[in-house]
């Protein structure tokens, strides 16, 4: 029984090794392809432009950092990133917050009609922009005491062309708050119940015990609210008019004219542009516990 | 009574267990201040979206009744159901509602499935794993304007598709330019792009399982693909019925992709229903008409959403 | 981390973002209506950009002392945005856009007629663009104004030609001619053309253009003269969609890549310069741009060339985008002064020189721009043969059908006159729709 015992485990020592290393063949693999079209853009980035995409490899033979200098200086993305930082920081601040409590509601604290009103918020998901993207810019307009408007928002032109406009479509995603609600529904009501009999109150219960522990939900929060105010383009085009005002999107869309395309500067510029949420992704998802407490998961 | 988890590792409570641990006093009813609380924390983010998102949804509907024209200065008039009753009879929208379909199951099963090997695949503490993490993430965040550029010149007749198949001596593919080949081009390219976002969603998930129902079920003696099966998919279940919900309502609104690498065509292989609708609102100033076609494709969606979410929530739903 | 998830964090952080939302919205930009002129100009070019920052708007705004808020958007893009501003009530005083959707701006009433502002100007500058305002018309009054002229013109590659044993420079009378020579620069292997002697643009909208273009060198013409219905349902017309057919179908075939969009490819990916074309019809600028790839490059331009029993060939070409001003501007007057000083010859010659255009003002012929660039000067030459796309109620929505059937017929799947037929009745019912 032993020596079986034994054999057993030589060989699951070896299979698991063999199992591991292949693994890791396959995630470099996987890395490689994802990143290629990735590698083509900084290639042409650094490529002098009117030889963007005539290099046969790689590497650019003539590499140059005039695009850099371009983007930086003519799509004015200084400011540009300045603006969608600060969206950034609202959008995922209010989105961390309101929409992760109205999913961990909707999933532990029932009430009448809670189903109806998730699924209508839900549903705003699935029209498209471009139906709703009028009236909410109508709306902006007439948001009342501000830009100039009065009580009733007529007369100004309320949040069009400011940061809070930008944010305004973005504040609390309703995907955020359906997936807070799956994450909470696999929760064990247990702990809630014995804290409400030890006398806790729902915020308490919520904050101190649920929160806690989840951790990767608003990891991913974070970094989806993140990313939706980053690669926004329709909306930043339509209520912004001032350069002063625009998001990175648009700025990058300025090497885009009368179907001419400066693909150096362009490649450039997105480079610089993604640098930040790469930073942000780097920075949240440390908040996806690398297994160090969770010990090592089978494969 | 701290976990490290939020799932249910603690026996369950003995049945008839007095609901208030058998003290008395003064009643309070459990079920209304819950209810009350719920009502509370979903309030803000629920008024939020309805007014902002919720309320121009209900704008669109009405003005798909209309022949709203934004450039038009003449208040809409109102058609009823003509709108409704053009584009079912318009083989253009029918044959985008067939490519629309086509598109989603093109799409869903490659993303799903892969986002589910890479998140598992990243779930290991590894030195450098956020850095994996990042770079499998990396696609979905670069600016689609400029990355769709570089899959337009890979699918291009002398790009880096065409070039690979010539470095093993076979033939030469006109990709986005036949018609049975546009369709998969363009869902590769969102495949790719949206792969890193469900691997996300599916970590996240994956991380909510505790290591101990692992252990339990190694110790009854189930290998790596029963643990799968046994552990990490009920495990996971409420995350990944969530992608998929996402990835159909998401997917069915493709535009972007179709936009940059093929404009609908050729022949129409790829001519989206959003695409459609984006023609129409913008380029053709038919917004009425744009908000019909917007809403029989949010009908379509909210079904197959439902009827997922549904089949896929099981027993343990709340 | 844990920093982040504490709960006084997240009050703290949610107080702020609500705070800074407030601050932010009501410490926004203007103010209730403001005086200032406001400008959405179409096109984005950092060269575009930098002229009007830099020297246009200082200069206007001293003069007249009205601020001046440009916008800058791709023109593309104008559209949605400009949706949204008349749905709101505050469209621009000054917009632009291309000539083909200025028609709908008319029916709309959102734009103001520019014929007594023209008037006004001085004779010999009305005379200097003339051939820039033509296309700005719309049943014959002035609505845009266009800031440089765009055409696509037959272009070749003269080491192509020497190689076949031909003389470098391109001399035949006619399209069927230039099919023959097409013929000899083909380069095929088996059934498949690896270089084209002959490709013409068959993506949309290209392949509608390069229909009119060769409609037109036929003698044929788009739309009757009132506007009102499509006129090319002709022999002209058939021949001409016969000979676009012919480029790619059948065994003597000249043309490849059907249905890519090259002409939007950067400069060193254009079929010309990967020896994958011989001859193209390509828009100007793209012509130039070679140049710019390649220096080396032998890049020449044919002339225009007659189909059939023509006599005179044509190109597609005509007014650029430009600007219109809204019938909603509250200083008409002013909107017309800044407009005017971009058509001054100074600030008209610095706008196309740095995006690249033929100038709009005849006088230019002069200028280095054009008389040190023999690619350009042959432009010029060019302009009286140049004939535009319609410019009528309707005309997006009937051009995109005309570009779908045609795509059908470039693939066999319709024959010429059955796509002619189809598109009659496409293009017909499209400018009766919009004429309401």
């Amino acid at each position: 029984m032993t020596t079986v015992a034994m054999k057993k485990t030589g060989s699951i020592k070896r299979s698991r090794t063999i199992g591991r290393s292949g693994l890791s063949v396959a995630l470099v693999a996987a890395c490689v392809l994802m990143l290629i079209p990735f590698m083509w853009m900084v290639s042409i980035a650094f490529t002098p432009p009117e030889q963007a995409f005539g290099e046969v490899g790689l590497i650019p033979s003539d590499p140059t950092l005039e695009n850099f200098s371009t983007a930086l200086h003519d799509a004015n993305l200084l400011t540009a990133l300045r603006n969608s930082a600060i969206v950034a920081v609202i959008v995922v601040a209010l989105n961390c917050v309101l929409a992760i409590l109205a999913g961990y509601a909707f999933a532990m604290l029932p009430f009448r009609g809670s189903g109806a009103v998730f699924w209508a918020l839900v549903a705003t998901t699935a029209v498209p922009s471009s139906v709703t993207i009028i009236p909410q810019f109508l709306m902006t307009r007439a948001i009342p005491l501000a830009g100039g408007n009065d009580i009733l928002g007529n007369g100004g032109s309320g949040l069009l062309d400011t940061i809070a406009g930008l944010a305004l479509p973005h504040l609390v995603s309703a995907m955020n708050i359906f997936l807070a609600r799956q994450y909470f529904q696999s929760a064990s009501v247990e702990m809630a119940e014995a804290a409400r009999i030890d006398g806790a109150g729902e915020w308490r219960i919520f904050s101190r015990i649920y929160l806690p522990l989840a951790k990767p939900l608003v990891a991913v929060v974070g970094i989806f609210a993140f990313t939706a105010v980053w690669d926004d383009f329709l909306w930043p085009l339509v209520i912004t008019t001032s350069r002063e005002s625009q998001t990175v999107q648009l700025a990058l869309a300025s090497f885009r004219s009368d179907g001419i395309v400066q693909y150096g500067p362009l490649m450039a510029g997105a480079v610089l542009v993604s640098l930040p949420v790469i930073a942000i992704f780097l920075m949240y998802q440390r908040g996806f516990i690398s297994g160090l407490t969770e010990g090592s998961v089978k494969g | 009574m701290m976990s490290t988890t939020l799932r249910a590792t603690a026996p369950p409570r003995p049945a008839g267990a007095a609901q208030n641990g058998g003290r008395r006093g003064p009643r309070r009813s459990p079920s209304s201040h819950i209810r009350m609380t719920g009502w509370l924390f979903v309030a803000p983010a629920a008024v939020y979206v309805g007014v902002f998102h919720l309320f121009p949804v209900l704008y669109g509907l009405v003005l798909s009744f209309t022949d709203y024209s934004p450039i038009s200065r003449a208040a809409p008039d109102f058609l009823g159901l003509d709108n409704y009753a053009v584009i079912f009879a318009d083989p253009e929208f029918l044959n985008a509602l067939r490519v629309t379909g086509t598109y989603v199951l093109m799409v869903l099963p490659p993303l799903v499935i892969g986002g589910l090997l890479l998140a598992i695949l990243i779930n290991r503490p590894f030195f450098g794993v956020g850095f994996v993490r990042a770079a499998l993430y990396i696609p979905y965040i670069i600016s689609l304007t400029a990355v769709s550029l570089i899959w337009l010149w890979m699918y291009s007749q002398s790009g880096f598709f065409n070039q690979f198949l010539d470095a093993f001596g076979l033939p030469e593919q006109r990709w986005l330019l036949e018609s049975t080949t546009a369709l998969p081009a363009a869902a590769a390219m969102r495949i790719w792009t949206a792969l890193g976002s469900n691997m996300v969603l599916l970590l996240a998930g994956l991380q909510s399982v505790p290591k101990e129902l692992y252990e339990a079920a190694h110790m009854d003696g189930a290998g790596r693909w029963g643990q799968f099966l046994h552990v990490t998919l009920p495990g996971i279940r409420p995350v990944l019925t969530f992608v998929v919900a996402m990835d159909i309502i998401w997917i069915a609104q493709g535009f972007a992709e179709v936009f940059v690498l093929t404009r609908g065509g050729p022949l129409g292989s790829t001519t989206t229903v959003n695409y459609l609708i984006w023609t129409e609102a913008f380029q053709y100033n038919q917004m009425g008409s744009a908000s019909a076609m917007a809403f029989v494709l949010f009908a379509c969606i909210m079904v197959f959403a439902l009827i997922t979410v549904r089949s896929m929530s099981g027993r343990n739903s709340r | 981390m844990d920093v982040l998830r504490s709960r006084r964090f997240r009050t703290a952080a949610a107080g702020l973002s609500l705070t800074a939302l407030a601050l932010t919205g009501c410490s926004g930009s203007q103010g209730g209506e403001s005086d200032a002129l406001t400008v959405w100009f179409p096109g984005t070019n950092p060269a575009e950009v930098e002229l009007m920052t830099d020297t246009i708007v200082p200069a206007f705004e001293e003069k007249t002392g009205v601020p001046v808020e440009v916008t800058y958007l791709d023109y593309a893009d104008l559209s949605t945005k400009l949706n949204a501003a008349f749905a709101a009530g505050n469209a621009p005083d000054i917009f632009g856009h291309g000539p083909a959707a200025v028609s709908d701006f008319v029916i709309n009433e959102r734009i103001e007629p520019l014929d007594d502002y023209v008037a006004a100007m001085p004779e010999s500058d009305q005379q200097d663009l003339a051939d820039a305002f033509t296309g700005g018309q719309v049943d014959g009054s002035q609505y845009l104004i266009p800031l440089s002229i765009q055409s696509a013109v037959l272009a070749y590659d003269r080491s192509d030609l020497r190689e076949a044993g031909l003389d470098d420079e391109l001399d035949v009378g006619s399209w069927e001619e230039l099919l023959e020579v097409a013929d000899r620069l083909t380069v095929r292997d088996g059934d498949r053309v690896d270089r084209a002697g002959l490709l013409l643009p068959s993506a949309s909208p290209g392949n509608q253009q390069t229909f009119l273009t060769l409609l037109a060198s036929a003698g044929g013409q788009l739309i009757s003269d009132d506007g009102q219905r499509s006129a090319f349902n002709t022999p002209e017309g058939l021949a001409a969609l016969e000979y676009f057919v012919d480029t790619y179908q059948g065994d003597s075939a000249v043309g490849n890549n059907l249905g890519a969009q090259w002409t939007d490819s950067p400069a060193t990916q254009q079929p010309l310069l990967l020896d994958q074309a011989a001859m193209a019809i390509m828009p100007t600028f793209r012509v130039s741009s070679l140049l710019d790839a390649d220096p080396e490059f032998e890049v020449a331009v044919a002339p225009p060339l007659p189909l059939g029993d023509s006599e005179e060939g044509r190109y597609l070409g005509g007014a650029g985008p430009g600007l219109m001003i809204s019938a909603d501007a509250r200083d008409k007057d002013l909107a017309w002064d800044f407009i005017e000083y971009l058509l001054t010859p100074e600030i008209s010659s610095q706008y196309v020189e740095g995006i690249g255009a033929i100038p709009a003002r005849k006088s230019a012929v002069d200028t280095p721009y054009v008389a040190d660039d023999p690619l350009m000067s042959d432009y010029v030459s060019l302009i009286p043969d140049y004939v535009p796309n319609p410019s009528v109620p309707g005309w997006i929505v009937a051009r995109d059908s005309m570009a779908a059937i045609l795509e059908q017929a470039l693939n066999a799947q319709l024959t010429p006159q059955e796509a002619l037929d189809q598109m009659q009745v496409e293009v017909d019912d499209a400018l009766a729709q919009a004429r309401g």
